[in-house]
């Protein structure tokens, strides 16, 4: 849920830290700049589609499963946690433990919000996609976004899977109560409208069980620690295993 | 009480003399007390300054709830340090909107509830001009930002709903000391009591809000205040900082700030030392044959010495108050001067901010210094009085030099002395020691230094000019001036350069940090499809938005390096490289930016769709990664081998391009998903940016506007302050350095006038000896200031580096300038000063030495 420049570390001498922190860059003059975003999230490699772009493709690629993607922003990247320890990785485990035979992708980037996910949809349904994680709108909360675009935005993300046979898991998110009542509420029914609405598997908030406790969340007290990302994944897993065979 | 007696007639018989060297001591002395006391001031209103940044001495904060073990931990922290005053504020950001439901628009703000005893430090401003009161909060009042007032089309006095409650607009916040500069904003500033927090109901679980404490400490306190606290929450969500926190770049060039006036401090003090020491060796030179005259007639060492050290102390300790004296009149006069040369800037309030006294601690350096030179350097020629032999009168004997304890106990003695008072004033002992100890071995290279060049212009000695072989010949001959103005003027110049080019470099780091043309907003989120609306919208006149530029960014990760001196086959080994792993923000683009410069390889040109990648020299320099390596890039999943083709090295502090570590040349990435980034000068002016960032919204919903012109003008009128501070106490530095230079150039003079006045009875006419004064002190000066000047290279480099940590930049100008301007003044004031040798008649002079 990180923006795409969180939390400006220390006076944004101005421009300066803001543009270098803004493009990760700067740790080079201080660690504690460059630090705005902790190493982050596993992106494991989908399968090569355009001819040399990638020389040495990995080998555990070359299977072709079905694949389930998980198209997030940085809950799902895994801000700050081992790669093997974001959920999709978690997802992936058991499922492999399972013998069933799908591939989840990490489609999750740190600070992108609804409209991003929406924009980089088509990269992310590359192969042979059985079912569409849709994890998105915590920035859109973080930055006090209008419901109402998230709520298009979503929309259409879900509408253009099922345009493409790929079955749908909504995952919702809640705004922290500080924006206010009528913030918080709309924002909450806009989740559970929308999977009313086109009757997609639902887990009602990813971070049930997680979101402000505060020994299941790293320092920043937004994302998740490798505790609390395992019961993310119990609660996806819970609607995610009946979609599979 | 024939000493006595003697002592007074002595002083009367030579008193133009000692009236010269009484004023060139009160000169000394009150460029050090002046100097001292300005900086003293000025410091002090850094430390308001940096104070006012963060409304505090310390703030103690976190991101969780406080729990009750941690208030209690922190209140016995406050009471052990004494804290007279502690105030409490909680910050979450959140969502207003008008209480006229006919209106529906909602807004962001970042609220902030305060308790009556904020701030602790700097004024609350409010746009009617009324001072702020903590009742203006009270029943539910509410502060605003102008901005959010044109976006929700409010007023002041109208109701506006946060959370469950309507609070009413009571004013408009132009200026909010402790605006954290830590984090920019996703909305405007509003402020509300501490005490209606709760009405609002937005703190409940899961509620983002940030909980500070604020606190006010004695200084000494502040320090062992936030190393206890820091220790006692090391494993808790709790931050602790002070004002003088490094952790920040304002932080930081405060410190450069401050570091570089007590440098300017200690070399004031040392310049005053160097002229009264080298008056006070020509005045007791002068008397040397008087007292080879007095032993003739059966005075005793004893006697002789205690004389001329009264004499000497008495004259060190009246010039000594005289300048106290002076330096009080040049203080009281400096707001007078400043204020009409700085009365447009806003930084003149600075000025008119400091406080205008001679501190007390200044004075006694002032006078400490003046009385312990002057003993240093009578006491140890005079102790040669006991050597002299009365024949010293008949013949121009030197003084046999054996082994002498006493003497040699004597100059420890007075130079523990000065130690103790560099110490003082460096307030550490190590410091005090180093810079004495740095000191010595500085005049002893000087003193080499003008010996080889003193031997190097000696051809110049068969010159066909009469003046210019005698003004060679002069500088080696018996009696001769060069190791007293090599020293003095030497050092003079080697330290006024030396800080003024400290002084270019640092305003220049400063002016880089505060540009008027960087950028004061920026965009984020801009999805691709909307890149040309944007673009159309930032370019229409009416909207008002200065300079920008869009740039495409993208998350990245290395994955592996095979490379010449770093192979990385897997992630598992590009993690054991630790940040390497972390996520990147990439872009791409075919040209270098301004802030960005080549240091290997070649830039591309154009587009390709091979891979190319250009690496800053950061990520060169600590993973080994080089040109002509491989990089494996993961771009949201896919895999992408970029050959390394160029090393850049960014300016992170030129913040205006921004900073990238890894740079694609563009082909590869132009389909891949990636948004914009867009840093842009906003319009001027409150409302037209308020009414730009609601267009762009309403436009735009998904983008965000990040607005930091606020916290970058804070910044830029702090660093104005700051610059005018250094820049008059620079202006000081050269003034009293050039005062305390032409003291004691012209105080050699007296040893000139008997030579003077036997060439003229030689033949030698006016002009002939004018041109050799004017060729003397001329080459004199030129070796001097040449010394200086390089020397001024090697210290401006070793404290940029060292005590001021910012790169080292050469200001040839100032070298050069220093260079001719010695020489020319040291020409100048050694013939000026002269004039009367060169117009009296030879037999006065002649007859009274």
């Amino acid at each position: 849920m990180t923006l795409a420049c969180p939390r400006l570390p220390h006076w944004c001498a101005a421009t300066l830290l803001l543009i270098a922190a803004a493009c990760g860059g700067n740790d080079a003059s201080n660690d504690t700049r460059g630090t705005a975003e902790p190493a982050v999230s596993a992106v494991p490699a989908t399968p090569e589609t355009r001819a040399g772009r990638d020389p040495s493709p990995r080998p555990d690629m070359a299977g072709g499963r079905p694949r389930v993607v998980a198209l997030g922003d940085s809950l799902t990247a895994g801000l700050g946690l081992k790669p093997e320890a974001a959920y999709p990785a978690l997802l992936q485990r058991r499922l492999d433990e399972e013998g069933v035979q799908y591939e989840v992708v990490n489609a999750g980037v740190s600070g992108d919000t609804s409209a991003g996910g929406l924009s980089r949809l088509d990269w992310a349904l590359d192969g042979d996609v059985r079912v569409l994680i849709v994890a998105l709108g915590g920035n859109d909360a973080l930055r006090g976004l209008p419901v109402e675009q998230l709520r298009r935005n979503l929309s259409t993300i879900i509408e253009r899977a099922q345009t493409r046979q790929i079955e749908v898991l909504l995952a919702g998110m809640e705004a922290p109560p500080n924006f206010g009542q009528s913030y918080t509420v709309s924002f909450h029914e806009a989740y559970a409208d929308l999977a009313r609405q086109y009757d997609v598997a639902f887990v009602p908030f990813l971070l049930e069980r997680v979101a402000g406790i505060a020994s299941l969340n790293q320092r920043d007290g937004i994302h998740p620690t490798a505790e609390g990302a395992r019961i993310v994944a119990d609660n996806v897993w819970r609607a995610l295993r009946p979609m599979l065979q | 009480m024939f000493v006595l007696r003697m002592a007074v007639r002595e002083t009367r018989s030579s008193w133009r003399r000692l009236l010269f060297f009484f004023i060139c001591i009160a000169v000394g002395v009150a460029a050090i007390v002046a100097l001292r006391s300005v900086i003293q001031s000025v410091r002090g209103v850094f430390g308001r300054e940096a104070k006012s940044l963060i409304a505090a001495d310390v703030l103690i904060s976190t991101n969780r709830e406080w729990t009750p073990a941690a208030r209690a931990a922190i209140d016995r922290r406050l009471a052990e340090a004494g804290a007279p005053l502690s105030t409490e504020t909680i910050e979450t950001p959140t969502m207003v909107r008008p209480s006229d439901e006919s209106r529906v628009s909602a807004r962001m703000v970042e609220l902030r509830a305060i308790q009556a005893a904020f701030p602790l430090y700097g004024t609350l401003e409010l746009a009617s001009g009324e001072p702020y009161t903590h009742a203006m909060l009270e029943d539910r009042g509410v502060l605003v930002r102008p901005e959010l007032l044109t976006s929700l089309g409010l007023t002041v006095g109208d109701q506006m709903t946060i959370g469950n409650a309507a609070f009413t607009i009571r004013g408009v916040i132009t200026n909010e000391p402790g605006r954290r500069v830590g984090d920019f904003s996703l909305g405007p500033r509003v402020l509300v009591d501490y005490a209606d927090l709760p009405a609002a109901g937005l703190l409940a679980f899961g509620s983002r809000a940030r909980r500070v404490v604020l606190v006010k400490v004695p200084d000494d306190k502040i320090d062992p205040l936030v190393t206890a606290l820091r220790s006692d929450f090391k494993d808790e969500f709790v931050n602790t900082r002070s004002y003088r926190g490094t952790d920040d770049e304002i932080g930081e060039d405060f410190e450069r700030a401050e570091n570089y006036l007590s440098l300017v401090g200690l070399v004031i003090v040392i310049l005053g030392g160097i002229a009264v020491s080298s008056v006070t060796r020509v005045f007791v030179q002068q008397k040397m044959r008087s007292i080879a005259v007095l032993k003739c007639i059966g005075a005793r060492s004893g006697q002789i010495i205690t004389v001329y050290m009264l004499q000497v102390m008495t004259l060190g300790l009246a010039g000594s108050i005289l300048g106290v004296l002076l330096a009080r009149l040049a203080i009281a006069a400096m707001p007078y001067a400043v204020a009409s040369a700085a009365s447009s800037s806003p930084a003149s309030s600075l000025l008119s901010d400091v406080d205008y006294g001679v501190s007390w601690s200044a004075a006694g350096q002032g006078v400490g210094i003046g009385v312990l030179v002057s003993l240093l350097f009578s006491v140890v020629p005079l102790l040669q009085v006991r050597l002299v032999k009365p024949s010293l009168l008949l013949r121009d004997e030197s003084v046999a030099g054996a082994r002498d304890w006493t003497r040699l106990g004597a100059i420890v003695l007075v130079s523990a002395g000065l130690v103790a008072l560099t110490a003082w004033q460096a307030s550490s002992l190590q410091v005090g020691l180093i810079v004495c100890a740095g000191f010595t071995a500085l005049a002893f290279v000087l003193q080499l230094t003008g010996r080889l060049l003193v031997r190097a212009v000696a051809p110049l000695a068969l010159s066909r000019s009469f003046p210019l072989r005698h003004a060679v010949l002069h500088l080696s001959r018996p009696g001769n001036q060069t190791r007293v103005i090599l020293l003095a003027v030497g050092l003079g110049s080697f330290f006024i350069v030396g800080v003024r080019a400290l002084q270019a470099s640092l305003l220049e780091e400063f002016s880089l940090a505060s540009a008027e043309d960087s950028p004061d907003m920026f965009l984020m989120d801009i999805q691709r499809r909307q890149a040309d609306a944007v673009r159309a919208f930032l370019d229409q006149p009416a909207n008002g938005a200065g300079g920008y530029r869009l740039i495409p960014v993208l998350r990245a990760r290395v994955t592996g390096v095979s490379g010449r001196d770093t192979r990385l086959d897997s992630f598992e080994d590009v993690r054991a490289r630790g940040s390497l792993a972390r996520e990147y923000t990439i872009t791409y683009r075919d040209r270098l930016e301004e802030n960005e410069r080549l240091v290997d390889g070649q830039f591309w040109r154009g587009a390709s769709s091979d891979a190319e990648v250009s690496v800053e020299k950061g990520i060169h320099e600590r993973f080994g990664i080089d040109v002509g390596d491989v990089v494996r890039f993961d771009v949201l999943g896919r895999l992408i081998n970029a050959r390394v083709t160029s090393l850049r090295e960014v300016d992170w502090k030129d913040s205006r391009s921004g900073g990238f570590m890894f740079v694609f040349r563009p082909g590869v990435l132009d389909d891949a998903p990636q948004t914009f980034i867009a840093p842009l000068k906003g319009p001027e002016g409150p409302d037209a940016r308020a009414r730009f960032q609601h267009t762009l919204v309403e436009q735009f919903p998904n983008v965000s506007v990040i607005d930091f012109h606020e916290i970058l003008t804070t910044i830029r009128d702090v660093m104005s302050r700051v610059t005018l501070a250094i820049s008059v106490v620079g202006g000081l530095v050269l003034f009293s350095g050039a005062l305390i230079l032409v003291g004691a150039v012209a105080m050699t003079k007296f040893q000139r006038v008997y030579e003077a006045a036997v060439f003229k009875t030689l033949g030698a006419n006016t002009r002939t000896i004018g041109k050799m004064l004017l060729f003397e002190y001329g080459v004199l000066g030129l070796l001097a200031g040449t010394v200086g000047s390089l020397g001024a290279v090697a210290l401006s480099w070793g404290v940029s580096r060292y005590a001021l940590d910012i790169p080292w930049r050469v200001f040839a100008g100032e070298h050069l300038g220093g260079v001719a301007v010695t020489a020319i003044l040291v020409a100048l004031i050694g013939v000026v000063s002269s004039l009367d040798v060169l117009r009296n008649k030879p037999l006065a002079t002649l007859r009274a030495e």
